[in-house]
């Protein structure tokens, strides 16, 4: 009797350490192939961006109107230097552009001002058709055909709504008609995405620079904290203009 | 009785861990799945937050949707939950961290948890507070599992010969 339990509970034992002896195996194994895993999935992220990035920037043509090592379009030639990073379908850039645009003219017009438009992208995903890029590149090829003020007025005007497909090339080319720019040179450009890779590099640069909001504005380099014409006035006057 | 009343309390857990552990798979597969479509707009949300130099920004913006994914999965299949957990745990600090520090620094950014985030513009204000109550909530649910790894319907539990 006594010895059937003893051996009872020596098998119970045994059974308990093989018990114990595959969860730790288990646990060594699952955690290591996890620890593998995650590393190699971070990797691939890093590959994926990587790969994005390059296919994005391939075959890029810098305007050769572009000043600020190619990544925006001056107006104006005034003293006092203005920065603005704008995405074409962002709203608050245009309730920047539709309050502080007669202001700007002002002072480009007084020369005051020069003011460094850099048209970047960083709503792509909030149009079906990346407008963002392709409006961008658009403002690009206007830029070449000495029409980048007035396009730009003109894309602000029409701006579509966040969520929406955007405007079309077709309507981007008429919208370039309608301020000048007749030639075939703007249309092609549109049609063959010439400054796509541009606006994308340009986005890069603003990245790279802290910027990661639009509209940022910047007097004399330093960033306005709540664009508004007012505030522009300001700190151009204190800029000493 | 004793031993009645500890294996209903186990069992309890086990219910508990359960939720716990499909709640958090269901937190990262959520949140990487709102980055991954766009791992540029990732960086940016990362380099919004000050604390890196943009190149190293951009590295962490693009693995970062990837391996929450990961997690998410991991957790969903009840894959090495403890050490899921553990690793769940140590990201959401860093995210805690990282608000806090963008709150200390007064910087106005959306926090990019579930969305691309970024700066914000103009007359939006940041949620610092309510990011922080959430990300606690969800180191909560990863501490539970840290705790008591057990869980129903987990890889682990056929591996281990439980279930």
């Amino acid at each position: 009797m006594s010895g059937n339990r003893d051996k009872a509970k020596a098998k119970r034992v045994v059974q308990e350490q093989l018990a114990r002896e595959r969860r730790r195996r288990v646990t060594l194994w699952t955690s290591l192939g996890v620890v593998v895993l995650l590393v190699v999935v971070g990797l691939i992220g890093w590959g994926v961006a990587a790969s994005q990035e390059s296919d994005k920037t391939a075959g890029l043509t810098t305007p050769s109107v572009a000043v600020d090592e190619g990544t925006a379009f001056a107006v104006g030639t005034g003293p006092v230097k203005i920065d603005i990073y704008e995405d074409f379908i962002c709203p608050a850039c245009g309730q920047f552009e539709a309050g502080a645009a007669s202001t700007i003219d002002q002072l480009v017009a007084t020369d005051k001002v020069t003011v460094q438009y850099h048209p970047i992208a960083i709503l792509d995903r909030a149009s079906s058709t990346e407008y963002s890029t392709r409006a961008a590149a658009a403002s690009a090829a206007a830029a070449q055909g000495g029409k980048f003020a007035e396009y730009h007025k003109v894309l602000f005007a029409n701006q579509p709504a966040e969520g929406s497909a955007g405007l079309d090339d077709a309507k981007l080319i008429e919208l370039g008609k309608s301020v000048g720019l007749t030639d075939a040179a703007f249309a092609d450009a549109i049609d063959k995405g010439t400054y796509k890779a541009w606006a994308t590099k340009v986005t890069d640069t603003a990245g790279a620079r802290g910027v990661n909001s639009t509209p940022t504005v910047m007097v004399g380099g330093k960033a306005l904290e709540s664009p508004t014409a007012q505030a522009l006035i300001a700190a151009v006057g204190a800029a000493g203009a | 009785m004793e031993i009645g009343q500890s294996a209903r309390t186990t069992s309890g857990w086990l219910w508990i861990s359960t939720a716990a552990r499909l709640g958090l798979a269901a937190v990262w597969l959520v949140a990487g799945g709102l980055k991954v479509g766009d791992l540029a707009a990732s960086g940016r949300a990362v380099n919004a937050y000050d604390l890196f130099p943009y190149e190293v920004a951009k590295v962490i913006g693009a693995a970062q949707p990837f391996l929450e994914i990961a997690l998410g999965l991991l957790l969903l299949a009840g894959l090495a939950v403890r050490l899921s957990a553990g690793i769940s745990a140590g990201l959401l600090v860093i995210f805690i961290a990282g608000i806090i520090s963008a709150w200390a620094r007064g910087l106005q950014i959306d926090c990019g948890c579930f969305s691309t985030g970024g700066e914000l513009g103009a007359g939006q204000t940041p949620q610092y507070t309510w990011d922080l109550v959430r990300d606690a909530g969800f180191l909560l649910l990863a501490g539970i599992l840290l705790w008591r790894p057990r869980t129903r319907y987990s890889i682990d539990g056929v591996l281990m010969g439980e279930q």
